[in-house]
């Protein structure tokens, strides 16, 4: 679903409306024998993980690049945590974080592109995996809970997304912290059986046997017990086999072989008479060891063995805990199911493209590789360790000239894109001629079966997608400039100069086209020569008062009015609603944002009749009114729940004062100088805004009213 | 158009052989079964529910512990409605008639599909990835529940969405006696007057000539008409309230067969009025009865599965649950109102639309051997074993076989376990209710309890309370430390080992208990030592070496009152170590007044938590 929450744009009603013809496909089971060019892609969930894993290792080794996408659970978890333009650099990363750390991904596109020199064209292999957080091996802390978007959730449905399949047979995983520490614990259950396994010869803290039952028991099996083991001895000696002893006609017992020492199993007795069996043993026999193993069948079996020696005796019960042990960690290792498709990613250093993938990235990062850290800037440098070479497509057609001519400058949305560059593909129609460069040609190989014409795939669905982004990138490269049959097979694409300058950046919001710099973890500069978007004019953060908890009847016009009467017809440069119960309001000096904190403190403190005359009353009417500059908005968007409406949230964190003033110039002061380097990357945005502005000095006046009242911005942007 | 991707559609069932059948409800046969159960309940005696959440406690001590007051155990029970999800609620009418239970159980599916795009009925929802795990082993299909889900709106919702859900209204203004008409009023007037006649007029003209398409569209181009419901329309912009009352007076004064509806814009407020024009006085009539249908069918729409809700509040019987604080306070959030920030308020918010809440949990308790049960099929089995109750079921709708039968089990089994619980408890179900809905006495004494740790008290302050059997004491919350900052993995018999010597007061009786690994609780059989523990550990354990060390390894102490701020406030951590310690942070409200009246909590050793 992505940032394509509620509003499909036009365009994707039309594609959709063309690949009707394909949709037929969808169905999963489409036979194997078919020869044509509609097989499905490669669908994976836990049956069949470990056979695709190692085929997808081989085609990642061998790939030029890999293109990925992923289906989440949701976006955002509250209205006001949505991208606004009202968003400073910090804030936006916050978003980000807050949206991966509460969201589940459900399924993962990961689609590997080889350039085949012989047939001069690439062969992809999208693969779609489901995935599932389900707790497969008992870890410590919370349980596993993830937050579901209604909206997200429908779009889905109405994508015809299996959930049956993702939650009955999704491939679960661990991250790699949650691997470290459980098997942590597992050697250390392991070390702490092993001292008490060598400690035997100590005599168990003798639980006395009290009940008559118990004793008449336990008598009774030491003598079965010991039977068969004379039998045994005695067979032994006689050099007879002893399969066909006479006592083994009990049920419960029978002989059998264990490593090579003969042994009886134990079946059918209860937990307390086997803790008696045991119990029994370690008393009476020294030559015989009381196990546990696993069966197959995950059944334990219970098992009395008979051993030469006391070395020997020492000998079986290490193997029995190794064993166990092993097993232990085959099912840790089972574990991480979908997180070795992450790893396999990181340890080859494959070019990675996707498709405004900075959300899809911080998800990766949350959900495999460790908690979010507080800032964009750690977290970038930590990304970049782990994947060095990401690519945005989204990135890459915004910045292209060539390519924005052929997006004829509408929308960059990856179905669009795709329809756009790679119609031969998109549509079916090899019409290449007509166009006036050739297409790059993709052959799809999924098993054994191969099309160069192949398009069953759905939209939304990861693997789709990730076969589209890929797409989109290998044309793109060849509109670039970047001849692929010139391209030497061990050289990587990253390398390329013609890429350079488009690798590592990547959308942190769309909205407001803000790039970050994956090597840097900076704002930069976009490389885009022109502007798709009318822009906002600059927003200046120090100017911004947060106001939430007003009158709900009360709209940004009306609040607009009342600061206007008091600090001046041109003292509001804008009012933004940030839902029902909040406004950001950007006055036009950032003095303004302290006078108007200060006075409605005044206000409240005083409640004369004089107050209640002020024309800010009309605000500040219902008592709950509270002001804040825009510091707060950070604050509260890096707690981590969130409650609907804002006005809640902030009473949920637990904001108890009604203002917060401003230290003046003390404040401003420290400020700069503890947070040097996010100030100077807020620098960096506010100069390509004003720059922007000089170019268009129209724009300088704000046109308020097209915010006022646009309670939902999300619509209107958040298509990918 | 599009089929389904289902992998292979495979069918993840498991095999159960249940002679009972249940009918299943979704969106597409909601409006029959509607019909059906309002009349069923309407006939039955009570109504047992059943709901299927998404999760319900995210750390150990989040659910709800026999350390519980009524208080904390609502907190907790409120947090986990607010955040998980409902996704099936089986409703069963039934009735007992001799030793018969004669049920009609359904099993409504949910999803909080956003039917009318306005950001309701739920923004998002919390999964318990165990919780789906675990329905999906029962064979649960996601598919049906969320493509087919019946979706609802609360009634809080529904009040507030009723100016956003966007459907033409009649206007249903008293018009007034105009004031004085301003220059831009009289020209609006004017120009709207002249507008809707000339468009009236052409109307009624076209209606008797025959024209050829093209002109017929290129007319209605021209005089901006539009058709609504076959009945010619036109809309008039408008860009104030002010302009829509001009507008309706206008209409009202000059034309009879003009009907105005009012379009509503996104935010509020009124976009346009639409006016459709009626061939005469039996028409307007007909088209106004039309609107009010078409209206009512959206409301009803809206409403969804609250409908269902509403029937069984509207019936006034008594309603049977299980667990009935975790049931309630979800119904409660999704289908009335938010939950009110207290349990007494929530107890008489509820028990205005539903009078009588009766739980089998509670009524087992009033049963000796059966007191420490929760869970409902040992109940079952423990009564099969333990006594002679000849109770059968009969249900008399055979509901088509339908593959997906196997869900919304529980209701029936609450339905045949209270009536067993009846029968032992002496209560005859036939009379259990007389003509003017009250309960029958003897049942009125197990309703609206909702605690699900406590015992028959229905005051937990004044009520007279027994000490109870052999391994459950009475304890007051007032007596209770909360201890934490101890090495993980310490046991609670070693933590009372090293508590024993390392202070005066537990050379008294106490006893020790984790309430998960972070934090453990010191109970004090004798009243007034948890105080002067608590001193001795505000000291600093002054004159006190074995305790002053333990303090300066990190051991930390608080009273209920901290316990109870945690719960109040909402501080959810995963270890509750950390959430004590939150609360102990937030000295500036240390100071407020809470009530401090201590409550009395059931100790029950046995059923506390099992680490």
């Amino acid at each position: 679903m992505k940032k394509r929450l509620m509003v499909r744009g036009l365009s994707e009603t039309l594609t959709l409306a063309s690949n009707n013809t394909f949709s037929f496909t969808r169905l999963f089971c489409s036979s194997t024998t078919s020869t044509s060019s509609t097989f499905a892609l490669k669908n994976v969930t836990k049956s069949n993980f470990e056979c695709a894993l190692n085929d997808l290792r081989r085609h990642v080794r061998d790939a030029d690049f890999v293109s990925i996408d992923l289906e989440m659970t949701g976006v955002t978890s509250a209205p006001w945590r949505e991208s606004f333009e009202f968003d400073r650099f910090d804030v936006r990363y916050l978003k980000v974080k807050d949206s991966a750390e509460k969201f589940a991904v459900v399924q993962f596109g990961v689609c590997p592109f080889r350039w085949d020199p012989s047939k001069q064209c690439f062969t992809a292999h999208p693969h779609n995996f489901y995935v599932f957080p389900r707790q497969e091996i008992p870890v410590d802390g919370p349980s596993y809970e993830f937050l579901c978007q209604t909206t997200s959730i429908d779009f889905l449905a109405k994508y015809q997304f299996d959930f049956n399949a993702c939650i009955h047979e999704g491939v679960s995983y661990l991250s790699r912290g949650q691997e470290d520490e459980a098997m942590r614990r597992l050697k250390m259950a392991y070390e702490d059986e092993v001292s008490e396994s060598w400690s035997h010869l100590k005599e168990d803290k003798d639980t006395p046997l009290v009940r008559m039952a118990d004793v008449l028991f336990a008598e009774r099996m030491k003598n079965i017990i010991s039977e068969w083991r004379d039998e045994l001895l005695r067979d032994r000696n006689r050099g007879s086999k002893f399969e066909g002893t006479s006592s083994d006609s009990n049920q419960q017992f029978q002989t059998i072989f264990f490593n090579m020492r003969p042994a009886i199993t134990l079946s059918g007795f209860t937990s307390h008479q086997l803790r008696l069996i045991q119990l029994v043993t370690k008393k009476h026999f020294k030559d015989l060891a009381y196990v546990r193993v696993n069966r197959e069948t995950s059944c334990v079996q219970h098992l009395i063995v008979y051993t030469d020696s006391k070395t020997d005796w020492e000998l079986v019960m290490k193997e029995v805990k190794d064993g166990l042990r092993k097993e232990a960690e085959m099912k840790i290792k089972a574990a991480v199911g979908f997180r070795h498709v992450i790893d396999l990613l990181s340890s080859e250093q494959k070019l990675i493209v996707g498709h405004n993938c900075f959300l899809d990235i911080a998800h990766i990062y949350s959900k495999f590789f460790g908690t979010l850290p507080l800032t964009a800037e750690e977290y970038v440098s930590s990304v970049h360790k782990y994947f060095p070479y990401i690519i945005d497509t989204k990135i890459l057609l915004n910045a292209n000239n060539i390519l924005q001519h052929m997006m004829k400058k509408g929308s960059t949305s990856l179905s669009k894109a795709f329809a756009v560059l790679c119609p031969q593909i998109a549509s079916g129609v090899k019409s290449s001629s007509l166009a006036f460069k050739p297409c790059v040609k993709v052959e799809v190989q999924v098993d054994d079966m191969r099309s160069s014409n192949w398009n069953s795939g759905a939209k939304h669905e990861a693997g789709y997608d990730a076969f589209m982004t890929g797409c989109v990138f290998a044309q793109a490269c060849s509109h670039l400039g970047i001849d692929f049959e010139l391209h030497s097979p061990s050289a990587n694409l990253a390398y390329d100069e013609k890429l350079q300058k488009h690798i590592n950046l990547l959308y942190l919001s769309w909205i407001n086209e803000d790039i970050i710099d994956l090597r840097t973890g900076k704002a930069a500069e976009s490389s885009g020569s022109t502007n798709l978007k009318t822009r906002y004019p600059k927003i200046l953060f120090p100017n911004i008062a947060l106001i939430w908890g007003f009158p709900s009847k009360l709209k940004g016009r009306e609040i607009r009015e009342c600061l206007c009467k008091v600090f001046g017809l041109h003292s509001v440069a804008s009012i933004y609603h940030l839902d029902e119960t909040a406004v950001f309001v950007q006055f036009s000096k950032p003095d303004l944002v302290s006078d108007f904190l200060e006075l409605k403190e005044t206000l409240e403190r005083s409640n004369d009749p004089i107050s209640v005359l002020h024309p800010l009353s009309k605000i500040l009417e219902g008592g709950s009114t509270r002001a804040a500059s825009y510091e707060i908005y950070r604050e509260i968007c890096s707690s981590p729940f969130s409650k609907v409406l804002f006005a809640d949230q902030a009473e949920a964190i637990g904001i108890k004062w009604k203002t917060k003033l401003l230290d003046r110039k003390v404040e401003a002061e420290t400020e700069r100088d503890e947070s040097f380097s996010k100030e100077n990357g807020e620098k960096t945005v506010l100069l390509t805004k004003a720059g922007q502005i000089i170019k268009d000095p129209y724009c300088a006046h704000f046109p308020s009213d097209e915010l006022i009242d646009s309670l939902y911005p999300a619509e209107a942007h958040l298509s990918k | 158009m599009l089929q389904r991707r289902f992998l292979c559609s495979k069918v993840y069932k498991k095999p159960h052989h249940h002679q009972w059948t249940i009918k299943q409800v979704t969106k597409s046969n909601f409006t029959e079964s509607l019909e059906e159960i309002t009349n069923h309940i309407h006939d039955c005696d009570f109504v047992a529910v059943s709901l299927q959440k998404t999760g319900s406690y995210s750390a150990p001590w989040h659910r709800v512990l026999p350390v519980d007051t009524h208080e904390t155990a609502y907190f907790k029970a409120k947090y986990a409605a607010e955040r998980f999800q409902v996704l099936q609620f089986a409703v069963c009418p039934f009735s007992i008639r001799a030793s018969k239970v004669i049920a009609h159980p359904y099993n409504f599916h949910l999803f909080p599909r956003d039917e009318l795009k306005i950001g309701m009925p739920s923004y998002s929802f919390s999964c318990q990835s165990s919780y789906l795990s675990s329905m999906a082993r029962e064979g649960f299909d996601f598919n049906v529940c969320i493509y087919n889900g019946i979706s609802y709106l609360s009634r809080a919702q529904e009040s507030a969405a009723k100016d956003r859900i966007g459907n033409a209204v009649t206007s249903t203004y008293v018009v007034q006696s105009s004031s004085t008409l301003s220059v831009a009023d009289s020209l609006f007037v004017e120009r709207i007057k002249s507008r809707v006649r000339h468009w009236r007029n052409a109307c009624k003209d076209s209606t008797t000539r025959t024209d050829e398409a093209l002109i017929r569209s290129l007319r209605k181009l021209v005089l901006g008409s539009e058709e609504y419901e076959s009945r010619p329309c036109l809309s008039i912009e408008v860009c104030s309230e002010r302009q829509v009352h001009l507008a309706l007076e206008m209409l009202r004064e000059f034309y009879d067969d003009l009907v105005p509806l009012l379009i509503p814009a996104k935010g509020g407020g009124t976009q346009a009025v639409r006016v459709v024009l009626t061939n005469s006085k039996e028409d307007k009539n007909l088209f106004e009865r039309e609107l009010q249908h078409m209206e009512e069918k959206q409301n009803r729409r809206a409403r969804g599965f609250r409908e269902v809700i509403d029937s069984i509040s509207a019936s006034q019987k008594p309603v049977v649950a299980h667990n009935s604080l975790d049931d309630f306070t979800f119904i409660h959030s999704k289908f009335l109102t938010p939950l009110p920030p207290s349990k007494d308020e929530f107890k008489c918010s509820l028990r205005m639309v539903f009078p009588h809440v009766l739980d089998v949990n509670h009524l087992m308790k009033e049963i000796g051997p059966l007191k420490k049960v929760t869970n409902l099929p040992t109940a079952i089995s423990f009564i099969k074993r333990r006594f002679f109750v000849p109770i059968d079921l009969e249900i008399p709708q055979q509901a088509e076989a339908n593959e997906s039968e196997i869900h919304g089990h529980n209701v029936l089994r609450i339905s045949q376990l209270f009536a067993k619980l009846c029968s032992l408890l002496k209560v005859t179900p036939e009379a259990l209710e007389d003509d003017s809905g009250h309960l029958c006495s003897a049942l009125e004494g197990y309703a609206n309890i909702f605690n699900p740790c406590s015992t028959s008290s229905q005051d937990p302050i004044d009520g007279d309370v027994t000490v109870w059997m052999d391994d459950t004491r009475k304890v007051c919350s007032g007596d209770l430390v909360f201890l934490w900052g101890f090495r993980r993995g310490v046991s609670a018999r070693m933590l009372k080992n090293q508590l024993s010597g390392s202070h005066e007061v537990f050379s008294e009786e106490f006893d020790v208990q984790l309430m998960d690994k972070s934090c453990a609780i010191v109970i004090f059989w004798n009243p007034g030592l948890a105080e002067s523990f608590l001193e001795a550990m505000d000291s600093g354990g002054i004159s006190c070496e074995p305790l002053k060390e333990m303090i300066s390894e990190g051991l930390r102490a608080a009273g209920y009152d901290i316990y109870n701020k945690v719960c109040r406030l909402g501080l959810w951590k995963a270890d509750l170590a950390d959430s004590l310690d939150k609360a102990l942070a937030d000295t500036d409200s240390l100071s407020e007044a809470h009530s401090k009246e201590p409550s009395e909590i059931y100790w029950d050793t046995v059923s506390m938590i099992n680490l």
